[in-house]
């Protein structure tokens, strides 16, 4: 007799797991619960049965029983998650959505291309410890020249076309007043109010009476100055050379030419191979390979006088570089003035 | 600065390389800006002779021509010209040339008729515009040379960029100099074959210098019989090369040793100068001069003054007048040979607006010490070429002879200030090539005697400089600085800068970089005229003030803008406002005061264009609005009050300032529509402008975090009817402050006017959170707080709560 509630409920499990299977809908499944373990079901219809069974004969069967059950619900709920799953996929394979669609837009604004090369500039230099220090723009000539070892009547004045200010506020023999033609005079006030050692950059705008395709008369300039003991041209050149390879790339070449600027002795132009063709020489380098980027020198002992520091016991290089140039340089712009025209077009591109 | 090699070889032998040449004197501080080699752009070129010319049997404006190059066979060449005659020579351009206006010369049949070549016009050679006919040769000139031989082009022409110190490297001795130490070879200077008459100068002219501080040397030579003609043509062609045009044999002489040395000289016609006398002096009150351009120019107190017995001759160092220029007819010429001061010549070159070759050389400074041998080599070439007399003596005033300045170089000063250890024999030898004679010392320390021509030279550094550049600064290792020995603190304006720009990038605002300066007009549109900083020599009136406000600028910027079609922009510009500093020049402190700002633009459609989803979105003050409340946010700054304030460039009803406590950190609003109309500006913009200083000084730049409550919010929303003009504000005020502590937020979500609340009335909606954070709040007390807001704001402002 137990053998015999054995078997049907082996076969009551077998048809169980064929049947629901087969299932299709939640319809099929709902009469499949029914059918196996309803109330009037086939499960219900063995155990009432059961009755008859000696009472450790009917613990077997019971656990037998409980054991189907069991299986028989597992496979009806795997059915059903089957089933969703199958309803779930049929209605979203009838949804598209147009994902060529630009996205909603969301705010994005730009920096400025000669903003963000500035930025770039003195990043470098504050990862080799240089402070950032600012200073007037409408600036006493003294500060702009005379202090730079560029006293009135010399011709040196001629290499930088100077705008003059206005300045009836000021007290008699303060004066002239002009629109500071590079950022040196910071470097005189920063000397001024700090002792050495000092290395520091100066940014900002600075003004030159020039209109053309490569001048405006206002541009902006990245300058730099570092006093120590024992400052020597060798760290001047260590420093530029870096600062070319982290600004323009690691294969960039520098070269140092001799020249003349009264503020400082020895004085060097700095160029660097031509970032357009490697050094071949092309239409931008003007077939030299070179491209002239920065003016530099080891500060001259008369700006160390105006300044206040002794020249007999310290030295030091200063630099001084144009944005523009750089950007144009870095971006591939052909005209400078379309820099300070800010059309939103141009705007958009960096 | 224009350098003929051809003449440079005449003191000096040059390497074979010309680029070679020019990449050393560049390296040396003398850069070659441009090589000029006439001769490669006529290669192919060659002197030929017309030896036949037929019709053309096919057109009637050809011919058919048989030329002789001295090549052997003779060619057939077709040839559009007429103004040749058979037995001319000819610029004759052989097949596989290109010419340097880009014609290749190729083997062709030109209307059924072989020709191989071309002849050329002077134009198509590329040396004048004349195109009229073929170039016609001198009938001396040898066949088959090349052609830039034949006219005198085979020379190979320098641009020299001489930077403002080396006034000893004008001239071609200067360059010559600098080549012999260079390529360690020898100079040879130009010899005066001077002939002297037994007459002395001094009984012909007197000379006198009334401003020894300003003159500091005047000489003289008398040259007699001399007949003015053009100078020959080897020296007509050096002065076109260098950059001068040939005048007559007198005035090319001087011009070419002017050249040739760098210092200038004039020649007087010793006939035209009143008493034959020459005082140098400045100018009196009143007197003028008629300068050889043609112009009379009042002179200047401070103008110094070559003159005669009577008036002014010569603006001296700058230019001669008329009245005493040499002519055709002059036979007795006075050649003067002088040394000013330099400031002296720079201030009337500068006064008068008259920059020359004589004064670009004497601001800079010339060598007092070369004057009597210019003198001698330019008297001897005026008697060689212009056949006179050369008087006995030179009339040489010379006040107050300075011994050399000498400077003295300690070896060590070489390592300290270059970095590099430079042999002490090394030094003195560079030096030495230079012409600085080494008087005492040894190798630790040797006093040098500096070479006249060098007056650039002064100081110790001056003498590294020499080494150096000699050496080649290539010579020089690279080294990074020493470690740094401490590290300042990140400064607070930078990284408010850092802040605030990012906050501009999120808002989606773009930066712009304006001029400076801008119009009168255009600040007086905005009634901010008032203390501009005016430039007193502006480039034109659209850049002649420095802006007292940077909105003029953003609202060129969105006028551009719409011009080219944009439908939208979000500016913002990082920049300083100038207003006069009453204190300004005392010890430190700055002329200006200086203010930097963040200030901004929105205009148009919001997003700058249309798009799907949010078609034609215009953006308002609200926008204006949030692009500053993120910047406050950014910079934590809490407890920012707005109120509305009269403006002159702001719309009134919207015009805004930012108070934290009673500092003003900034403002915005419309564009006020009159100013909206001076400016032609398009409708719909609005501005703010943000005070950096101030916004620092408040900032919280390391903002302090809070615990989060672990229990949950109540969200309450609360309508409540107030007066129309009421500002939502002073509700959202009493909210909070009736709600405290349980009210955690209170945000607008609604704003309404219309019937359903009655005129003058407006419906405004908030959005409550209440929340502990101690406790979850029960639904009995959350209530009970949300009744007593209500009574209140109904109690307080009128309102009513909207039902």
């Amino acid at each position: 007799m137990p053998d015999v509630m054995q078997d049907r409920l082996k076969a009551l499990a077998e048809a169980a797991r064929t049947e629901i299977s087969k299932a299709q809908t939640a319809q099929d499944l709902e009469a499949l619960k029914g059918r196996f373990l309803g109330k009037k079901g086939e499960l219900s219809a063995v155990l009432g049965s059961m009755g008859k069974l000696a009472p450790e004969e009917r613990k077997a069967v019971g656990e037998i029983a409980n054991k189907v059950k069991g299986e028989v619900e597992g496979l009806l709920s795997e059915a059903q998650s089957r089933l969703e799953d199958a309803a779930l996929e049929q209605e979203l394979k009838g949804q598209k959505l147009d994902i060529t669609l630009p996205g909603r837009a969301a705010a994005f604004g730009r920096r400025h291309p000669v903003s963000q090369t500035l930025e770039d500039i003195v990043r470098v230099f504050s990862r080799l410890g240089f402070e950032v220090y600012a200073g007037p723009e409408i600036e006493l000539d003294w500060y702009n020249f005379e202090a730079l070892n560029v006293p009135a009547d010399h011709p040196a004045r001629d290499m930088q076309d100077t705008f003059y200010v206005d300045a009836p506020w000021l007290p008699k023999g303060v004066g002239p007043v002009v629109l500071r033609t590079h950022t040196s005079p910071v470097q005189i006030r920063t000397m001024l109010a700090h002792k050495p050692p000092l290395r520091g950059v100066m940014p900002g705008r600075v003004y030159r009476k020039d209109s053309d395709q490569t001048h405006t008369p206002m541009f902006h300039q990245v300058e730099g100055l570092l006093v120590d003991e024992k400052v020597t041209f060798a760290e001047l050149k260590g420093t530029l050379a870096a600062f070319a390879t982290a600004f323009f790339g690691a294969s960039t070449k520098t070269r140092f030419r001799p020249s003349f600027f009264p503020f400082t002795e020895p004085s060097a132009e700095v160029d660097v191979s031509c970032v357009f063709c490697s050094g071949k020489g092309c239409r931008v380098c003007k077939q030299t390979g070179w491209l002239e980027v920065l003016g530099s020198g080891m500060v001259h002992p008369n700006v160390f006088k105006h300044a206040g520091y002794d020249a007999s016991k310290v030295t030091g290089f200063a630099f001084g570089m144009g944005v523009e140039r750089l950007a144009m340089l870095r971006y591939g712009i052909d005209d400078l003035r379309t820099m300070f025209e800010n059309d939103a077009r141009f705007l958009a591109q960096f | 600065m224009r350098i003929s090699l051809k003449w440079l070889k005449d003191y000096v032998a040059l390497p074979a390389s010309v680029d070679e040449l020019a990449s050393r004197l560049t390296m040396a501080g003398l850069e070659i800006e441009g090589i000029e080699r006439p001769a490669e752009a006529l290669k192919g070129v060659v002197v030929a002779q017309i030896v036949a010319s037929d019709k053309h049997p096919n057109a009637d404006k050809l011919s058919v021509t048989k030329i002789d190059f001295g090549g052997g066979a003779q060619l057939q060449v077709v040839c559009g010209a007429k103004n040749y005659k058979v037995g001319d020579k000819v610029p004759l351009a052989t097949v596989g040339t290109k010419l340097p206006n880009g014609t290749e010369i190729k083997q062709a049949a030109l209307r059924g008729v072989d020709s191989s070549g071309m002849l050329c016009s002077s134009k198509e050679l590329g040396i004048t515009e004349d195109s009229a006919g073929l170039l016609i040769l001198d009938a001396n000139a040898k066949l088959g040379q090349p052609i830039a031989e034949a006219l005198g082009l085979d020379d190979v022409v320098f641009t020299v960029n001489v930077t403002p110190n080396r006034a000893d490297a004008l001239s071609h001795l200067g360059i010559a100099r600098e080549v012999a130490t260079l390529f360690n070879v020898p100079l040879k200077k130009p010899e005066a074959k001077l002939t002297e008459s037994s007459t002395e100068a001094s009984t012909k002219v007197t000379i006198r210098i009334d401003d020894a501080e300003r003159c500091w040397r005047y000489a003289a030579r008398v040259i007699e019989g001399v007949t003015v003609k053009p100078s020959p043509q080897w020296m007509q062609d050096r002065l076109k090369a260098a950059g001068m045009r040939g005048i007559n044999n007198l005035v090319d002489i001087t011009n070419y040793v002017l050249l040739e040395y760098g210092q200038p000289l004039h020649a007087f016609d010793l006939d035209r100068i009143g008493g034959a006398q020459i005082v140098v002096r400045t100018a009196k009150g009143g007197e003028k001069l008629t300068t050889l351009d043609g112009k009379e120019r009042p002179l200047h107190a401070d103008d110094l003054l070559i003159c005669d017995r009577d008036t002014p001759l010569v603006l001296a160092g700058v230019m001669g007048g008329a009245s005493s220029e040499v002519t055709e007819k002059t036979t007795r010429v006075l050649l003067e040979c002088a040394t000013f001061q330099p400031t002296t010549v720079r201030r009337s070159s500068k006064r008068h607006a008259l920059h020359t070759e004589s004064s670009h050389r004497f601001e800079r400074g010339t060598d007092v010490n070369v004057v009597p041998e210019v003198l001698d080599r330019t008297a001897a070439l005026i008697a060689e070429l212009g056949g006179g007399t050369v008087l006995k003596g030179r009339v040489d005033i010379f006040p107050a002879p300075k011994p050399n300045r000498q400077v003295s170089l300690r070896t060590q000063k070489v390592v300290d200030l270059l970095g590099v250890v430079v042999p002490a024999a090394d030094c003195h030898r560079i030096l030495a090539s230079l012409g600085f004679k080494k008087l005492s010392g040894d190798d630790a320390t040797a006093t040098f005697e500096v070479p006249s021509v060098r007056v650039d030279v002064s100081i110790e550094e001056d003498l590294v400089e020499e080494i150096a550049r000699v050496r080649g600064f290539d010579a020089i290792p690279e080294a990074l600085p020493r470690g740094l020995s401490e590290l300042e603190p990140e400064r607070p304006a930078l990284r408010v800068e850092r802040l605030i720009r990012a906050a501009m990038a999120g808002q989606g605002v773009d930066e712009v970089v304006n001029y400076s300066f801008v119009s009168p007009a255009e600040l007086a549109a905005f009634s901010a005229e008032k203390d501009a900083i005016a430039v007193g020599n502006p480039l034109s009136v659209e850049q002649s003030v420095m802006r007292t406000t940077l909105f003029p600028s953003l609202v060129q910027n969105v006028s551009r803008a719409s011009r080219h079609q944009t439908q939208g922009v979000r500016f913002y510009e990082w920049a300083r406002s100038y207003r006069p500093e009453q204190s300004g020049g005392q010890g430190a402190v700055p002329v200006a005061k200086e203010t930097l700002e963040v200030a901004g633009v929105v205009w148009g459609l919001r997003h700058g264009q249309r798009t799907w989803t949010a078609k034609d979105s215009e953006a308002d003050y609200f926008d204006a609005r949030a692009i500053v409340e993120a910047t406050l946010k950014a910079l934590h700054i809490d407890g920012v009050t707005a109120e509305t304030f009269e403006s002159p460039w702001y719309h009134p009803r919207s015009a805004t300032v930012l108070r934290k406590g009673d500092k003003v950190l900034g403002t915005l609003g419309e564009l006020h529509p009159r100013v909206m109309k001076k400016l032609d500006a398009p409708a719909g913009i609005v501005l703010f402008q943000l005070d950096v200083e101030a916004l620092q000084s408040v900032a919280q730049l390391i903002p302090q975090a809070k615990p989060l409550s672990k229990f949950p919010a109540v969200l309450r929303d609360l309508a409540v009817v107030v007066p129309a003009e009421m500002q939502s504000e002073s509700v959202r005020a009493v909210i909070l402050e009736v709600g405290q502590p349980l009210v955690e937020d209170a945000q607008v979500f609604d704003v309404y006017s219309g019937h359903q609340v009655g005129a003058g009335r407006k419906n405004v909606a908030y959005a409550l959170r209440y929340r502990s954070p101690e406790r979850t709040l029960t639904d009995v007390e959350v209530t009970e707080a949300h009744e007593k807001i209500v009574a209140e704001v109904t109690r307080r402002l009128g309102g009513a709560l909207r039902t």
